[in-house]
């Protein structure tokens, strides 16, 4: 079987030859289904991408063009652009990706340590295996409930803070805190996936270097830094990259329950403000506007993504 | 590469054309009569309104039997997301479920003007400006919606005070609540501010106590005037109460829906700016305090010249789509979700208190029967009209008073221009 098609390949190459030279001169039949085949193949695929992705997407770039309410369906050029500038609530969307961006090492830090900690068996590592894990198959809005319960400004957490002596945070009503809060939690609901990748990399780590440096009397400190971080450098490069996408496309469910992007507007996200402008304000055009802005945002981090991932697999 | 560069032109072209602008999808007009009208809530799944629901398509199914009601109730958290995404891609219902003032106002565009089909409904029903643009009618009152001022009665008795006789003036009212903080330790107020509403109760509920008569009909006629001393009063009004302590704890971080409502009930604080209908009104509380223990007092008076009315409006009501196929089929519908007969049952079974002025409430809780009597002269809610846009503002302004991080005359600033703009 795999001959015969081999050496069907072959006839066909030795066909389209004489063909693509032959100038003027009629292509034989086989020749030229040879090279629809291709195309034809590949259709089906292309026009699922064109019909359902490409062609709404467009439509929606489109959509953004017009008006809302008595201008809907009017050609409005950059009115919904200009006003998403304007607009602070936009604006603090825009930066609260550029703070996710920021606190990005963190949240991959956190299950690298976590990992490292679990590899080097700490006593009871087979039970944080599995306690660290747990989180990660709950739903946003079951783990966004159970904090909004914890973090009450008259919840457990607080009340363990007094019987400390600190005063009370707001943890959700700070508009200061608050973000940074629902960070925090969606680390602590998220970074369990990531863990499983960091374990997963550790198995292909070469424990004699380890063995090497622990016999040269190196302290844990220098131990990560000079042999684990190295030997999984792929491995934290690809957690960077699926836990940035986490983090810009799957932080609405947590917010909406959380904190439905107050207080004073100081969590929301790109999604949110899409959702809320659709939703509660009737503004179809203007969250296509922001749909379109959030795309293009999504486009730069994918490339650089892509690129990161590129370079990795070149150095391997 | 070449090909490369030609899809790049491709898209690009692409993006240029349809750029330029077209229109959004419209509605197709009538075909053949339709046999089955298709109703959106978010109400029908709840177990208090089932016999409601059934009054009403037994009212119905007299009048058009061959005609099927299908209700489809959605979560209201996504209910006008889904509705605006239906009507975009003209798949919407015929009949609608709305809220009262800008939910239904921004969206008119798509309704059917009702006047011609509720003109018999319209004396024995209340609640109509708020299903109203500029004179025309767009969907009928079902229940009323508006902020009447809760007590616990019982804190009242262990401060020493008479609960039957609430205060009449804000300084009474102050000191009231001093008295039964130091008896009780419970707070004033139970505000939940998280989703930026708190401050749409505040200024509806206490509205009437500061704004002088005329102000406050100006107001709803639209001509609001922001600069006045009265307007800006309701806002520093709302910094102070919070400043001095009358407030519960975290109002920023507290869900009005329900946690500011289960402070009230759990006696923790000892008044409430409540709602007439759904939730957080007479009956979820009479559950938890007993219903003699629930009283409903005016607001305050704060300002000489004002006087204290009930701050209501239409609280839901149904409306139709322009794109119906059958409009008298669908308006008849409409007639039949706020006939009489249906809307006694979804007193009885939900504890609403209805657009229906007809029906007989004295056998009901003390605070019901308090309540319905000032139906007659009250006035809409102040907040009811302004836009979506503006109370969504409004909500984020007063969580930063709340906080500090904007002063009184700023918040009012901000607020003006954008009232000015929608």
């Amino acid at each position: 079987m795999v001959r015969s098609a081999a050496a069907e390949r072959t006839t066909g190459a030795r066909f389209e030859r004489p063909g693509r030279h032959g100038g003027t001169g009629g292509i034989p039949r086989g020749a030229r289904a040879e090279r629809l085949a291709p195309f034809v193949l590949v259709a089906p695929a292309v026009l699922i991408i064109v019909a359902l992705r490409l062609w709404p997407l467009l439509l929606g770039v489109n959509f953004s063009f017009t008006g809302d309410g008595e201008r809907n369906g009017t050609s409005v050029g950059f009115d919904n652009y200009a006003q998403l500038l304007d607009d602070p609530l936009f604006r603090t969307a825009l930066r609260n990706v550029g703070l996710l961006v920021v606190l990005l090492p963190v949240a991959v830090a956190i299950p690298g340590l976590l990992a490292t900690f679990i590899y080097l068996r700490v006593p009871g590592h087979r039970l944080f295996r599995g306690v660290y894990f747990f989180p990660a198959v709950l739903s946003p809005v079951i783990v966004g409930a159970i904090f909004n319960l914890m973090l009450g400004f008259d919840g457990p957490l607080n009340a363990a803070l007094g019987a400390i002596g600190l005063g009370p945070i707001d943890w959700l009503g700070d508009p200061g805190v608050a973000m940074f809060t629902v960070i925090g939690v969606h680390v602590w609901a998220t970074f369990g996936m990531a863990l499983v990748v960091f374990l997963a990399g550790f198995s292909t780590l070469d424990a004699a270097l380890l063995d090497a440096a622990r016999m040269d009397g190196a302290s844990l400190p220098r131990i990560i830094w000079h042999v684990i971080i190295p030997g999984l450098s792929r491995t934290i490069q690809f957690v960077f990259v699926t836990t940035m996408i986490g983090m810009l496309t799957s932080m609405f469910g947590l917010l909406y329950v959380m904190t439905s992007g107050g207080p004073e507007g100081s969590t929301y996200l790109p999604e949110f403000y899409v959702w809320i402008q659709q939703g509660r304000m009737n503004r179809p055009a203007l969250a296509s506007a922001a749909s379109t802005v959030l795309f293009l945002i999504m486009l730069v981090v994918g490339i650089l993504q892509v690129s990161v991932l590129r370079r990795a697999g070149r150095e391997d | 590469m070449k090909q490369r560069t030609l899809w790049s032109v491709v898209l690009a072209t692409g993006l240029a054309v349809t750029g330029c602008g077209s229109a959004a999808p419209t509605q197709s007009s009538p075909g053949e009569p339709r046999s089955k009208i298709v109703v959106w809530d978010w109400k029908s799944g709840e177990p208090g309104v089932t016999s409601y629901i059934e009054k009403a398509k037994a009212d119905f199914a007299t009048k058009h039997p061959d005609v099927t009601v299908e209700f489809v109730a959605q979560p209201f958290d996504q209910y006008y997301t889904l509705l605006g995404a239906a009507t975009q891609s003209g798949k919407g219902p015929d009949v609608m479920l709305f809220n009262g003032g800008g939910q239904i106002r921004d969206r008119v565009d798509g309704l059917l003007p009702l006047d011609q089909y509720v003109a018999e409904d319209k004396q024995r029903l209340a609640g109509w400006d708020a299903f109203s643009k500029d004179g025309t009618i767009y969907a009928a009152p079902v229940t009323l919606q508006g902020h009447p001022i809760y007590y616990n009665k019982s804190l009242y008795q262990k401060a020493g005070l008479d609960p039957a006789n609430p205060p009449k003036t804000w300084d009474e009212f102050v000191s009231d609540c001093a008295a039964i903080n130091k008896a009780a330790g419970a707070k004033c107020f139970a505000l939940g501010n998280k989703e930026g509403f708190g401050i749409q109760f505040f200024m509806s509920g206490l509205g009437p106590g500061i704004l002088t008569p005329k102000e406050y009909d100006d107001w709803i006629a639209g001509k609001r005037d922001w600069t006045s001393p009265h307007v800006k009063e309701i806002f520093s009004l709302w910094k102070k109460v919070n400043d001095d302590g009358l407030n519960n704890d975290g109002a920023n971080s507290t869900a009005l829906f329900n946690d500011a409502f289960a402070l009230f009930n759990t006696g923790k604080s000892a008044t409430v700016i409540g709602l007439m209908s759904d939730v957080g009104h007479w009956k979820d509380f009479g559950e938890f305090l007993g219903a003699d223990q629930v009283g409903v007092m005016t607001a305050p008076v704060v300002t000489s010249g004002a006087t204290s009315v009930l701050p209501y409006d239409g609280g839901i009501g149904y409306g139709v789509a322009k794109s119906t196929k059958d409009p008298e089929l669908a308006a008849d519908l409409v007639r039949s979700l706020t006939s009489t007969g249906a809307l006694t049952a979804f007193y009885t079974g939900a504890g609403a208190i209805t657009s229906d002025t007809t029906i007989d409430v004295s056998q009901g809780a003390p605070a019901v029967a308090a309540i319905v009597p000032q139906i007659k002269d009250g006035k809409p809610a102040l907040h009811v009209a302004l836009s979506s846009t503006t109370l969504d503002l409004m909500g984020r302004l007063s969580q930063q008073l709340l906080s500090g991080s904007v002063s009184v005359d700023e918040a009012v600033r901000q607020l003006a221009a954008s009232d000015k703009v929608s």
